[in-house]
């Protein structure tokens, strides 16, 4: 498999876009939301079944590609039998998929949250960036409200700019981008030999300091663009806290970072990071892979 | 029932209001010299106890602190001082979150590793070996335990005085600050862990000791209980209590309650009762419910009430100048040193740290400060080692703790 095309390859524009299709109830929702954002990015369509090939099956994709205004002739189906998982990673890879649109439960119950979905298990491990639809509409989901995750790392510049450029296309109106600041450790530093004006001090700076290093990446992500961003400092746990002012803000998508390490279900039982956002999606949620790392 | 006289109570009061009031003066004193407050509380107990105050005017000694002439008020004492090692261990689990070590990744998880492996395995060797270098051991305590023990005792790291000086040094965000952090959590959790399990095999500590298999079966059940059911039933009633009921009563109320009623159970399967509390600590601080200010006010009531009474109390058992013996302090010293900075620093350096910052995380995780003195004075409790080992545990506290700070400076780079 020749992966150099994808090494280094920029986290936005999308020109490949895939979809797992799975034959449910949600299966014409899917692939209206997946046409729309092929359209307005002006990318490739590919969609990918992880199972047998029957008629049935063809026929109804047929009519759903009728019924949704998917071109036949422009979209390639790809149908594979295998593990779903390593298939559909494989696939996107081979493919060189840009953006992977998959349909998530908003929440698990707890048994299918420690095992993981497969919705889960793709966004853990995908090379390409993942869009999860909580409720796709066939109609298409409207982004107006987007929050970013501005978190301290090489990836977030990407994770902005991609967010921009994907604001952009599908007419998105404002983009937050939402810092976390914790501390652990803190109270326990503060709580023996500090006088209420050092807490304050200390307190204050690290805010201006993580103020200032958010506002330093957001400046140089934007470019001329018309999408309004503002920027916000939250408390809390990573990845707890931005779930819930994405929540708070009744966002219409949350994107954040690719993980940085490999999850597995340690980090399930103790949870952190995007283990906190995939416990319980507060919208849809773009997961950026900036391969930066790759 | 046996009560409290009219001049026990009045001696207990006066034996509390002498220690909080002096410890805080002589910490504000000692905070103009960066020096730690653990230290200024040592310093107290050393003054009031039998060291100074013992020596040069016996009668004030006997009267304010009768710990052997009247049993009430050393039975009164000895509650508080166990309420005070109680809660201590809570505020320290409070702070040992596990997703940090995870998110961390692989630079932490090898640092932790190593800064605990390659103590535990230099005290271990030394003490199974050469145990004669460490004086007369008690006869109840069997070469095994006190080994054990020596090795848990090189392997802890204080997290309170490290974040201090990564705080001072303006790195606690940095990525070597949040390795360090990482990896001082790791070692206290497992260091704790280890502890209670010698502390049961002692024998000493309870009547009727369980064996060496039931003991680690209940503490790893009972950590397993409460890390994952546990967490998730307080995940789930702290939003409700935080909201619903008083603040910051029903919080306070919570998680003190909490914490007591795991002390107790621990207690009563035979496990010390700080893994309890420990425990109980680290299911609260690990939830994202508890608000920082709630943190906050637990940190502030346990630090300054409860742990100068602990470590003022330290100063009132023991005689640091008769039972300072050079060669053991030389020892300890020699063995905390070596072990942690070589240990911690190769575990960063094998992490992907330069070899610089690698040294700076060694001498950082070097601090052992109030944890050591902790568990070594619920090892002297429990009659696990004598007291010039204890108080050469406590000396190495001390300038691990003084010197961690000027030696990180020396290697760290940004």
């Amino acid at each position: 498999m020749d992966l150099s095309k994808l090494k280094g390859r920029a986290s936005y524009p999308f020109e490949t876009i895939g979809v797992a299709i799975a034959f449910s109830p949600r299966l014409e929702a899917l692939l209206g939301e997946a046409k729309r954002l092929a359209d307005e990015c002006g990318a490739n369509l590919l969609l990918f079944h992880i199972g047998d090939r029957t008629r049935t099956k063809e026929s109804r994709l047929d009519d759903l590609f009728r019924k949704t205004g998917i071109n036949e002739q422009t979209t390639r189906v790809i149908w594979q039998e295998g593990e779903p998982v390593a298939t559909l990673l494989q696939l996107c890879k081979l493919n060189i998929v840009d953006l992977l649109i998959l349909g998530a439960m908003q929440r698990e119950n707890v048994l299918q949250y420690y095992l993981g979905s497969l919705a889960r298990r793709i966004s853990r491990k995908a090379k390409c960036s993942v869009l999860l639809l909580t409720a796709p509409d066939a109609k298409g989901t409207r982004f107006k409200k987007i929050v970013v995750n501005g978190a301290e790392n090489p990836k977030t510049v990407h994770t902005i700019q991609t967010a921009i450029y994907f604001a952009e296309k599908v007419k998105g109106r404002d983009i937050t981008v939402a810092t976390e600041i914790h501390q652990p450790g803190l109270a326990m530093t503060m709580a023996g030999d500090s006088t209420v004006t050092e807490t304050t001090k200390i307190k204050k700076e690290m805010k201006e300091e993580e103020m200032n290093k958010s506002h330093s990446i957001v400046e140089s992500c934007i470019v001329d663009s018309r999408i309004e961003i503002t920027e916000k400092l939250i408390t809390g746990k990573p990845g707890f806290a931005i779930r819930q002012f994405a929540e708070t803000k009744k966002a219409d998508l949350l994107v954040i970072n690719s993980p940085d390490v490999k999850y597995g279900i340690i980090d399930r039982l103790f949870t952190h990071d995007m283990e906190y956002i995939l416990e319980d999606l507060p919208c849809n949620v773009l997961i950026v892979h900036s391969r930066v790392n790759s | 029932m046996a009560k409290l006289t009219h001049s026990d109570l009045i001696i207990l009061l006066l034996a509390i209001s002498t220690m909080l009031i002096l410890s805080r003066i002589v910490a504000e004193l000692g905070k103009r010299y960066k020096l730690p407050v653990v230290m200024g509380e040592l310093l107290v107990g050393i003054i009031l106890g039998p060291t100074i105050l013992g020596t040069l005017y016996r009668p004030a000694y006997d009267y304010l602190f009768p710990l052997t002439t009247n049993d009430h008020v050393s039975l009164a004492l000895d509650g508080i001082f166990s309420l005070s090692v109680i809660m201590l261990l809570f505020v320290a689990g409070l702070e040992v979150q596990l997703p940090l070590v995870l998110r961390q990744g692989k630079t932490a998880i090898i640092t932790g590793l190593s800064s605990m492996i390659i103590p535990f395995a230099t005290g271990f060797a030394i003490a199974w070996f050469l145990p004669g270098l460490f004086g007369e051991q008690p006869e109840s305590v069997n070469r095994l335990v006190f080994a054990l023990f020596l090795g848990t005792a090189l392997s802890i790291s204080a997290l309170p005085v490290i974040a201090r000086i990564l705080m001072d040094m303006n790195l606690f965000k940095t990525n070597i600050g949040m390795v360090i952090i990482a990896s001082a959590m790791f070692n206290d959790l497992v260091g704790w862990l280890i502890f209670s399990v010698i502390l049961s095999m002692s024998g000493t500590a309870q009547e009727g000791h369980l064996s060496i298999w039931a003991t680690i079966f209940w503490i790893l059940g009972f950590g397993v209980f409460m890390l994952l059911i546990g967490r998730r039933i307080i995940n789930r009633i702290l939003p409700w209590v935080q909201t619903k009921l008083s603040w910051p009563g029903g919080v306070l109320a919570l998680c003190l309650g909490t914490c007591l009623l795991c002390a107790a159970f621990t207690e009563s399967i035979r496990i010390h009762a700080i893994l309890g509390a420990f425990i109980a600590g680290i299911a609260f601080g690990d939830s994202v419910h508890l608000r920082e200010q709630a943190r906050e006010i637990i940190h502030q009531f346990v630090t300054n009430f409860f742990a100068p009474l602990f470590f003022v109390s330290i100063g009132l058992k023991v005689n640091f100048v008769e039972n300072f013996d050079v060669v053991i302090v030389s020892i300890v010293m020699v063995l905390a040193f070596v072990g942690k900075v070589v240990g911690a620093s190769a575990g960063a350096y094998w992490g992907g740290m330069s070899r610089n910052n690698a040294l700076a995380v060694g001498f950082g995780l070097n601090a052992r400060g109030a944890m050591e003195i902790i568990l070594g004075t619920l090892a002297l409790q429990a009659g696990l080692i004598t007291q010039p080992v204890f108080v050469a545990l406590v000396i190495m506290a001390l300038v691990t703790s003084l010197t961690s700070g000027p030696l990180m400076r020396r290697f760290v780079e940004l």
